[in-house]
């Protein structure tokens, strides 16, 4: 399991900031407003953000500044979106990206 | 005195050509050294797609050529230890006006009379190859035998090859001087010393004319820039290679009915699935050249295009971009040659696109010329002397 | 039209963006993250003099300063694409298309990753990710965690994990394979670790990085020791074992480790697992320039720099007009060095637009970014004073022959 640090020796008390709703793969959770997504995720307990196009083998978060883009899920409808560089906001609705089912053709 | 190392065959050029090349001349015995200026496959062989096409070549020799290139691609899949992303599922070009159709029908006849595997698309056929196509689609041709790899790794998986049958690979060897010697031999100067060679072959695609000049040879290749998109899978929009008929026409300087901008970068449809779940969408053809910066303006166009024949593609992730050159040439069919003025010297170039589709027959006709076995394919139409010719012919 | 666009909110990009605006320059600074700082963000660890560096607390000071200054933001902004049109440098971002006729690319480091079995198992992320969790978004990337490669990077973020509560069973190396090659050998790892001696709590590796300066002890120090690994702020050290698999089902459930010899190769039949609920891959930092590739600019491959650099001056400007370098763009180096190069780059820009009277100013801030070099906490590469020089001479080199080529064209 994952936890927030809300006291940290050198860093201190976390700041106030307020709490949202948002919704992954139709469950609903609570993040802090403008986290990241990935962290709020995280912050759920989850890891798994999609699965891989082809294999179906499940992934996460990398690299966690946006570069990887091991991260991406579909937000609001919009696919494709990098869960660690997307701050989180109420009524968002997020869902992981799975196995697409393609259809071989005879080799 | 300097210390001279001789060989027997040396292939100037480390790319697809070079690499098929080297695997066929090795594997028939020959004993093979490669130069190579920078890294195996850095220049048009990583900057491409990876189709081995027949459904775009000209009916008759050119597609025959082809075919024959399949053929041993195919062959090569089982052949090499190292796997080049093989997938032969065919491919297909879509019509999006009635004088494409027209001419597709045409094309289809005259490919089926050529004894290959093509057949006509209707609307409905395009519907069940993919929900994703424009709805105004009219249909479209198929052609069976067409393959796909990445063409990165399907060169050097032929190099591995190659090693095994003992070729000699040198990258970051620049030739810098070419000539004959005395006693016959050629003289290969480079960045890594001196050699000495009974025959050279000159693989070097857009900069073929380059080696070209130091032997006094006139190489008429010049750089054609293409472009492509990578874009990110998120929908199973299709698994096979896709075309628009206007590729075709882009492709031999036909008239098309697109708009300005679309018709002065010469952009075409094209559509690969890659193995990695990824989309390579081309592509441009512009003379601009030794120059392979991207050009947003024709990305754009690139882009624009994909969308009018996959509307939904709008919504998907671009990767990355990319520009190459491919080596064209006035007739749209590669040199693949001896030079009658040097003896024990060949090219093997001026591919244009269809360096990944070709280099299998290509590699396998260079071994054919230089064991002066009878070649796989008649050779006549890929000689250089056929430039010369017309050249001699336009004086008179 | 801005007169000068940053690229990066970094240490770089932020100290250039004050130094243009308190020169009188309208900025406009993009950055991909959804708030400044860059990798300065999770910085945290205790300073010789015995005061700790908080990166969160000195990005917002920057941004602060920045925004009191003027200076404009674009948060969460991709650019697409950079270049140089009708004299004036374009920058196509996601949120519309910029110009400008000054342009500084800080756009950092990234993390080169190194692929080990099961690493693309969700709970397998790079040991900057796990900073960036701990420090920015205060959210643990786990209870027990093992990092696979073990250098300056990842012993520094071991400690920060450690101090909030993280518990790391091990640090240890990747099995050497051609790609995780320089990662996976125990010498040049050592060799590497010299340069955080002083953040040391345990006697041995203080003691062992005194003897380590001789490469003669630096191979006896690989064979001699202890194969049960040392500790370093309570994190047991493992140069001895490599990671040879992460397993788990559908998320991390541990690592498969195997004793390795000094060569870097396994002994069979040593394997053991290590559980853990999150793996942290450390493949060390490399120079993130696909943007002045773009643009066209020249580059070197300069080892000590961490990679392929854009050719340089000291006062930043590569020899694009109008595109300047900043931070770890240029090498790898620390947040200080970064924003030291800021300030130089800022006061080159306002130069480039016509301020004048800058001249002391410059040499001044040249001077202040090698004096940062020299007493700097943290050392990404022992020899990085051989690589700036480097590519110091090949601009050197580019300029004679600019100017040669100028007087032979008359």
């Amino acid at each position: 399991m994952t936890e927030r640090i809300i006291d940290h020796p050198i860093l201190g008390k976390m700041e106030d900031v307020n709490h949202v709703t948002f919704s992954f793969n139709n469950r609903v959770y609570k993040g802090l407003e403008n986290e990241s997504l990935a962290a709020a995720l995280l912050a759920n307990g989850i890891r798994t953000l999609r699965y891989q196009e082809e294999s179906g083998s499940p992934r996460g978060i990398y690299c966690n500044i946006g570069h990887c883009y091991e991260c991406r899920v579909t937000v609001n409808g919009q696919p494709g979106i990098r869960a660690c560089i997307t701050p989180l906001k109420e009524g968002m609705t997020v869902e992981s990206s799975g196995q697409l089912k393609i259809k071989e053709k005879e080799v | 005195m300097k210390h001279i190392n001789h060989r027997d065959v040396v292939v100037i050029g480390g790319g697809i050509i070079g690499a098929a090349i080297a695997y066929y001349g090795s594997k028939s015995g020959l004993e093979i050294t490669v130069f190579e200026k920078n890294e195996l496959g850095s220049g048009t062989s990583s900057k491409c797609d990876g189709d081995i096409l027949a459904v775009d070549k000209d009916p008759g020799f050119n597609s025959q050529m082809a075919l024959k290139s399949q053929k041993l691609v195919h062959e090569l899949h089982t052949e090499l230890d190292t796997p080049f992303e093989y997938r032969n599922y065919g491919s297909i070009l879509v019509c999006e006006n009635d004088m494409e159709l027209e001419a597709a029908q045409k094309w289809v006849k005259q490919q089926q009379n050529a004894g290959l595997d093509f057949r006509m698309l209707d609307r409905e056929d395009l519907r069940n190859e993919s929900k994703y196509f424009a709805d105004d689609l009219l249909g479209g041709l198929e052609c069976q035998t067409d393959s796909m790899v990445n063409p990165y790794l399907f060169t050097y998986s032929l190099f591995e090859g190659a090693k095994r049958y003992g070729a000699h690979i040198h990258t970051h060897t620049e030739v810098v001087n070419l000539y004959k010697n005395q006693a016959k031999q050629f003289v290969i100067e480079t960045n890594q010393g001196t050699f000495t060679a009974n025959k050279v072959v000159n693989a070097c695609g857009v900069w073929a004319p380059f080696i070209g000049k130091m032997l006094d040879i006139d190489i008429p290749i010049k750089p054609r820039k293409g472009q492509i998109i990578v874009a990110s899978r998120q929908k199973p929009v299709g698994v096979r290679n896709v075309m628009e008929f206007g590729y075709l026409i882009s492709k031999f300087g036909g008239e098309r009915k697109v708009d300005p901008l679309i018709e002065k970068y010469g952009v075409a449809l094209v559509m690969e699935p890659t193995e990695s779940q990824n989309f390579l969408i081309g592509s441009s053809r512009q003379f601009n050249g030794y120059e392979t910066k991207v050009d947003n303006e024709v990305m754009k166009c690139i882009a624009h295009r994909a969308v009018r024949f996959y509307p939904k593609i709008a919504d998907m992730t671009v990767i990355r971009a990319y520009a190459g050159l491919r080596p064209w040439t006035a007739d749209h069919l590669p040199i693949i040659s001896q030079v009658e003025a040097i003896p024990g010297f060949y090219i093997a170039a001026g591919h244009e696109g269809d360096g990944i589709s070709l280099a299998a027959i290509t590699g396998k006709l260079i071994e054919e010329m230089i064991n002066e076995t009878n070649t796989s394919v008649p050779i006549e139409p890929l000689s250089l002397n056929r430039f010369h010719a017309s050249l001699e012919h336009s004086f008179d | 039209m801005f007169k000068a666009i940053i690229i990066g909110s970094g240490p770089a990009g932020l100290t250039a963006a004050i130094t243009c605006a308190e020169n009188g320059l309208d900025v406009l600074v993009i950055d991909e993250y959804m708030s400044a700082g860059g990798r300065l963000l999770g910085q945290l660890y205790e300073q010789p003099d015995g005061s700790w560096w908080n990166g969160l607390r000195e990005s917002k000071n920057l941004y602060t300063t920045a925004i009191s200054l003027g200076v404009k933001f674009h948060f969460n902004t991709s650019v697409n694409n950079i270049e140089k049109r009708n004299n004036r440098w374009v920058v196509y971002t996601e949120k519309g298309t910029f110009y400008t006729e000054n342009l500084l690319l800080a756009t950092g480091a990234a993390e080169s990753p190194v692929p080990v079995p099961g690493w693309t198992l969700p709970g397998v992320m790079s040991v900057g990710a796990a900073q960036v969790m701990t420090n920015v978004h205060r959210v643990k990337p786990g209870k027990r965690g093992v990092i696979i490669g073990v250098n300056v990077l990842s012993s520094v973020i071991a400690m920060e994990l450690h101090l909030a509560g993280v518990e790391i069973a091990c640090l240890t190396l990747p099995k050497m394979n051609s790609i995780a090659n320089k990662e996976g050998n125990p010498s040049q790892v050592l060799d590497s670790l010299l340069h955080v001696s002083h953040m040391a709590t345990s006697p041995l590796i203080r003691y062992g990085s005194k003897l380590l300066k001789n490469d003669f002890i630096k191979n006896l120090g690989i064979h001699f020791y202890p194969k049960k690994g040392f500790k370093m702020w309570n994190t047991p050290i493992q140069l001895r074992k490599a990671v040879i698999e992460i397993y788990g089902k559908d998320e991390v459930e541990g690592v498969v480790v195997a004793a390795i010899k000094a060569n870097g190769e396994v002994v069979p039949g040593s394997e053991e697992r290590i559980q853990a609920d999150f793996v942290c891959i450390a493949g060390g930092l490399y120079p993130l320039v696909e943007l002045a590739a773009l643009a066209g600019c020249p580059f070197f491959l300069v080892e000590e720099l961490g990679g392929h650099v854009p050719l340089h001056s000291e006062k930043m400007e590569t020899p694009l007009e109008g595109l300047f370098v900043a931070g770890n763009i240029t090498g790898i180096e620390g947040a200080k060095v970064a924003a030291a190069q800021g300030r130089t780059a800022g006061l080159a820009m306002a130069i480039h637009s016509g301020i004048k009277g800058l001249d002391t100013e410059i040499r001044h801030s040249m001077d202040m970014v090698k004096q940062t070099r020299e007493s700097a906490d943290i050392q990404f590469h022992p020899e990085i004073e051989v690589g700036r020089k480097r590519i110091l001479r090949e601009w050197e080199i580019s300029q004679t022959s600019k100017q040669n080529h100028e007087a032979l064209m008359g």
